[in-house]
């Protein structure tokens, strides 16, 4: 069984990174020009709600049928190496966009 | 990482799913998810709504559209409010649920089960499954890793049940708290570790991802806050009716963390304990059951023995009611209607419900029963219908037949006052009343209904979560029609109201998307309002029960529900007219001392129907409308069956299909009447020809196609729909032709058939209804003063009471003022030697046919109420009742208890007039008048140091009282009077508002409305008037038509406004109070009257300005 850690991202995380996902999972991911390789996903979940707080920012392209922006999002924690020490990343999927975001989190493993 | 493919699993089985009658909480209706589940091709499924079942027989009903064996169970807090666990009916056991349901509902408001109760109801929660879900305290102990804790709570709780078991559920939320992984993961391990079953489940509350709004919206609702992440409860949108392969793949995440290899143990655990669970829909749920009462709650010892005394009963009233040939016809109905029953087994309903009406005589309040049950010869034998059937060819196949295997539906009318003492009386029968006691033997409870979102509540629920202003929701809610709440959109277009919103705005269009899929949810449980079900001995058994806000046990099914598992279903109508009736059979017995036995009058009253075709029709019921009264004018009803026409074609359906103007021409000699085919004749005849009733369509059918009258009520039910209809029209035709009638008759029939079926009304159904309108009638025709003090004092019409007040005056009754020494709770008759004016008598004209005669109520008197004062409370009255009679002011101050503003009140209206002999004394020089009352009561309350209530012996301190004394100023004048009349009573009593404007009204030319009849149809006239009714009904055409009625004194104005005249006009119509309408006079038949209105304007101001300008609108205009 492993352990969650409750370290949050300290680097400004990588917005519309581009990560390979064949079945829906990431396996791969570009950061900062590297390739990485994710050797294990540590856990993953899902977060939405706050919709009514982002009624009026018009950032999202919400089609007719669903006017909410739920922040739907689903959330990888990695382990993943270029080469040498691994890392752990949070990859971030936007639900409704499609984009990907990916952050590095602290604490090198 | 890929799913690997399992072929050994069957589909998942939710087991934990809340649907919309987890009230505010689900967000789909039950219909919805199975429909779902069986889209995903699941053969299993769960209900375990929060705290309540009353989704069950819906979700059991989709269940068996669906082919899906359906199991039920509840979700509720156990031991602490915070935490819930769900409960899961065995298979076979589901009565033990409902039992244990009824016993936490009968315990307390909370929903919760407590150690107590389930020590004391140990028998039915040792047969229920329970799960320890992701909200329960064991999932709380074990997230704060306290094994030891979560051990001893899954061990306090064991021997109560039939088992139980960790319920993990992931919603993939953060962390390790509940509905995360993790967690999931850890009540698995410590399943395992302990040796206790686990299952998986997704604590379902939602149809799709898509709608977590909707349910943050009902969270908001239910906590009445807006909407803040502290408020929601979820954390993502997972907990959704996900599919098969979803499930399977949380099983493995679920169970990997825990450290096996795959979710297959988790998913093999679940089936079983599915299995465990799945109900019958018909033998575990009941669908399609009977359940009556037996035989011996009627005093029959067997099946046999019930079948005999139904017998017995029926030939008794037989023999009581029926005489020489007629007797006969009757007898060999009996024999048709008791075989009929006998096939079905429905004695018991019979006897029952002629037990709930003999219980109702015996504490003699009125009864009578209403729909088709009066078509039924049985019904009228036991005494449960007082129409007679066969005179006015009435139907028992239209009520019941063996065709049709549902339960008829008898409804009955009471006494409005009394309703509840019939309850009283069926529950102290009925029931077992000890109802928080294990085993509890009952057959009887009141009936839940459903309130859903429709687009109102769906608004104004939206728009407090979302933080709109609510001015702004209260303006949108208000200016939306009772519409559904997906329509709201398209309505606000149409809304010149809301113009000055802007309804474009995101959050605005958010609110309508939000409020739109509110549509259809229900949001509360309530009580119906009439509904009573009945069954054997095990109503428990049946269904789970709650108390209701008035104290009843209420089943938690709706009435739909109550007769889909075979529970007798009684409709209980609280009506006021029989209230009004029975009052004013009370005034006649005290007054008059004759006894009236009212249900054994003649329905042939000549005098009777003399007043209904004068039009003067107030307080009667049925007929009293402006629109009814139009009817009857033209109508001109001269017997029963003309009164049970009349009350078959007012009504929306003969309206719209303009089933009236043919009738009518034929009826007034206008056009002849055509009968297609003479063995039709005896159908139609009654009705000139017309297709009015629901039982000439059975007998058209009937005789055209040689099939029996059953069978012919099955084809009359099925032109109801497109496809019946056109089911019916295949089969129609051949048959008719193969019975040798014409292809050209079978045709024109058949247009009938087709045009009218679905307008028809049941005959039963409006007979039942004409015997209170002709009793009413015929009281107010022989008994005017009794009947009008009975419609004053349980206000049974749409009519404000000034009008019935106003009313009596026209028939020649004074109208007492209140009397602190004679006045009475109520409205009472008194003998009287004032001479009235002479009563309304109809005018006898060359084109009102022959001469009507009018009741005439000279003599009689009707002595104004205590409880028509304003503010005056129930107990005030019963201690100045209790103290009559006083002697002075001084006295009533001293003992009656009653209020100062109560006593003030009682003053300016003139009820201590007499009491101080004002009225005798006229002329006198000094005499005293209200005025100085009024400071004579002033002196009295200075003496009590300004004590709020004059109670009793505040006077005796040995201060001397003051006294009475005339102080010189003047009384009040006429104009005075009525004004205090009317802010204190709501009335002109002293005179009518009219006589002041007399002078202005007679010099304008004004016509009094009972002089109308004398100018021609055709020629222009003003009348004037109070409002008393101002309705917009539907009409033919579909153009809103406003039909304002005024009362001048003389009688009833009725003005119709069409389209090119409310423009100008509606809105003084709503906001004004006295008018002056000029109007096209139309005559309508004999006696009917209506005014095409071509101007109005407000009397007051009209009057004004003639009186300082010398200019009259109406005349110069």
């Amino acid at each position: 069984m492993f352990e969650l850690t409750s370290n949050q991202p300290t680097e400004p995380a990588d917005k519309g990174a581009r990560v390979l996902a064949p079945e829906g999972e990431p396996v791969e991911f570009l950061y900062k020009g590297r390739r990485f390789h994710i050797h294990a996903i540590v856990s993953r979940w899902r977060e939405s709600g706050g919709w009514w707080n982002r009624i009026d920012d018009g950032n999202r392209h919400l089609t007719e049928a669903n006017i909410f922006d739920d922040g739907a999002r689903a959330i990888w924690r990695v382990e993943a190496a270029p080469e040498g020490a691994m890392t752990t990343f949070e990859i971030e999927r936007d639900e409704i966009t499609g984009t990907w975001l990916i952050r590095p989190t602290s604490r090198p493993l | 990482m890929s799913i690997a493919k399992r072929t050994s699993f069957t589909q998942f089985t939710h087991l934990h799913v809340a649907s919309g009658y987890s009230f505010k909480y689900g967000t789909a209706t039950p219909g919805q998810i199975v429909e779902r589940a069986a889209q995903l091709g699941m053969n299993t499924l769960a209900l375990t709504d929060r705290d309540g079942m009353a989704g069950a027989i819906r979700f059991a009903q989709s269940c068996e559209t669906y082919g899906i064996a359906p199991i039920l169970g509840v979700n509720l807090s156990l031991i602490h409010k915070k935490y819930r666990v769900t409960l899961l009916a065995q298979s076979g056991a589901l009565a033990a649920l409902y039992r244990l349901l009824s016993a936490i509902n009968m315990a307390n408001d909370d929903n919760l089960l407590t150690f107590e109760l389930l020590e004391q109801f140990q028998e039915y929660s040792s047969q229920v499954l329970l799960l320890h879900g992701a909200d329960s305290q064991l999932a709380t102990a074990l997230s704060k890793r306290r094994t030891e804790e979560a051990l001893s709570i899954y061990t306090s709780t064991k021997e109560y049940f039939a088992d139980q078991a960790l319920e993990c559920v992931s919603h993939q939320v953060r962390g390790d708290g509940p509905f995360s992984t993790p967690l999931a993961a850890r009540m698995l391990g410590f399943a395992r570790d302990h040796g206790l079953p686990a299952i998986l489940s997704n604590a379902v509350r939602m149809l799709n991802r898509s709608d977590g709004p909707v349910a943050d919206v009902l969270d908001a609702t239910r906590n009445l806050v807006p909407l803040h992440h502290r408020h929601t409860e979820r954390h993502n949108s997972e907990g959704y009716f996900k599919d098969s392969e979803q499930m399977y793949f949380l099983a493995d995440e679920i169970s990997r963390a825990a450290g096996e290899r795959n979710g297959r143990s988790l998913l093999r655990t679940t089936q079983e304990w599915a299995e465990r669970a799945i109900l019958s829909p018909r033998r575990d749920i009941g669908i399609g059951e009977i359940h009556l009462p037996e035989p011996i709650v009627v005093g029959a010892s067997n099946r046999e023995d019930l079948v005999r005394q139904l017998r017995q009963r029926c030939e008794a009233g037989l023999h009581q009611r029926y005489f020489g040939a007629v007797s006969v016809a009757a007898a060999e109905r009996l024999e048709d209607e008791l075989a009929t029953v006998r096939t079905l087994g429905y004695e018991s309903y019979f006897l029952t419900v002629a037990d709930i009406t003999d219980m109702a005589r015996s504490r003699k309040i009125r009864v009578a029963a209403r729909g088709s049950g009066a078509g039924s010869l049985i019904c009228h034998l036991l005494g449960i219908s007082g129409v007679e059937p066969m005179a006015y060819g009435l139907l028992m196949e239209r009520f019941c037949s063996t065709l049709r295997h549902e339960l008829p539906d008898i409804d009955i009318d009471v006494e409005s006052a009394r309703r509840l003492e019939i309850y009283d009386a069926v529950f102290e029968r009925y029931a077992d009343p000890d109802w928080s006691k294990p085993g509890n033997q009952s057959r009887v409870a009141t009936v839940a209904m459903v309130e859903t979102y429709r687009a109102r509540h769906a608004i104004r629920d939206v728009g407090a979560a979302l933080g709109i202003p609510p001015m702004e929701i209260d303006l949108i809610a208000k200016a939306l029609p009772h519409i559904r709440a997906r329509n709201i959109a398209q309505a606000l277009v149409n809304l010149p109201e809301l113009k000055s919103l802007n309804m474009t705005t995101p959050l605005m269009k958010m609110a309508i998307e939000l409020a739109s899929r509110l549509d259809g949810l229900p949001r509360h449980l309530s009580m119906h309002p009439c509904a009573i079900a009945l069954s054997d001995l095990g109503l428990l058994d049946h269904a789970p029960l709650q108390r209701n806000a008035s104290g009843y046990p209420m089943v938690q099914f709706d009435k739909d529900d109550v007769e889909a598992i075979g529970l007798l279903k009684l409709d209980v109508l609280g009506v006021r007219m029989q209230s009004a009736i029975s009052y004013a059979l009370q005034e006649i017995e005290r007054v008059d001392d004759v006894v009236v036995d009212i249900d054994a009058v003649a329905l042939n009253d000549i005098k009777t129907f003399d007043l209904i075709k004068s039009t003067r029709t107030l307080g009667i019921f049925q007929v009293e409308s402006p629109g009814q009264r139009e009817l009857v004018g033209k109508l001109a009803p001269e017997n029963f069956d003309d009164l049970i026409i009349d009350i078959s074609l007012f009504r929306p359906g003969p309206v719209k299909s303009d089933m009236i103007t043919p009738f009518l021409n034929a009826r007034q000699g206008l056009r002849r009447r055509t009968i297609i085919h003479e063995n039709l004749e005896p159908v139609l005849a009654e009705t000139e020809g017309v297709v009015v009733f629901h039982e000439q369509v059975i007998r058209i059918i009937s005789i055209m196609t040689g099939i029996s009258l059953a069978e012919a009520d099955e084809k009359r039910r099925d032109l109801g729909t497109i496809d019946g209809q056109q089911g019916v029209c295949d089969w129609f035709f051949p048959t008719a032709l193969a019975q040798g009638y014409s292809f050209e008759v079978a045709a024109e029939v058949w247009e009938v058939l087709r045009a009218f079926a679905s307008f028809g009304f049941c005959k039963a159904h409006a007979a039942a209804f004409a015997l209170p309108t002709y009793q009413s009638a015929w009281l107010k025709t022989h008994h005017t003063a009794a009947f009008i003090a009975g419609a004053l004092t349980h206000d049974p019409g749409m009519y404000p009471r000034r009008l019935i007040v106003d009313e009596a005056r026209q028939w020649g009754i004074v109208i007492a003022p209140l009397d602190v020494n004679k006045s009475d709770r109520s409205y009472r008759v008194e003998r009287t030697n004032i001479t009235p004016r002479a009563p309304y008598s109809a005018p006898d004209l060359l084109s009102t046919g022959p001469a009507l005669s009018l009741p005439d109520a000279r003599g009689y008197a009707i002595r104004m109420a205590f409880s028509e004062l304003h503010g005056i409370s129930d107990q005030e009255i019963d201690s100045i009742l209790f103290g009559q009679p006083y002697q002075d002011l001084a006295d009533f101050v001293r003992r009656s208890g009653a209020s100062r503003p109560t006593a003030e009140s009682l003053i300016v209206v003139g009820a201590f007039d007499e009491l101080h002999n004002m009225n005798s004394k006229k002329g006198e020089v000094k005499s005293i008048n209200r005025r100085d009352l009024l400071l004579h009561l002033q002196d009295l309350e200075r003496l009590l140091g300004g004590k709020k209530s004059l109670g009793s012996g505040q006077l005796t301190l040995g201060l001397e009282p003051p006294t009475l004394e005339v102080s010189g100023l003047a009384d009040f004048t006429p104009s005075e009077r009525v004004r205090h009349e009317v802010d204190v009573m709501g009335m002109d009593i002293s005179h009518h508002m009219m006589e002041f404007y007399g002078e202005f009204l007679n010099e304008i030319g004004a016509i009094k409305s009972s002089d109308l009849i004398h100018h021609r149809s055709g020629s222009s006239v003003l009348v004037a008037g109070v409002k008393v009714a101002l309705q917009t009904p539907p009409v033919r055409s579909g153009r809103r038509v406003m039909f304002l009625t005024l009362d001048d004194g003389y009688g009833c104005n009725d003005a119709t406004f069409f389209e090119d005249m409310q423009d100008s006009s509606a809105d003084l119509l709503y906001r004004s109070w006295l008018f002056l309408v000029r109007g096209v006079i139309r005559r309508t038949g004999p006696r009917g009257i209506s005014l095409r209105a071509t101007g109005a304007w407000e009397l007051s101001s009209s009057y004004e300005k003639w009186r300082n300008l010398g200019v009259c609108e109406p005349l110069s205009g």
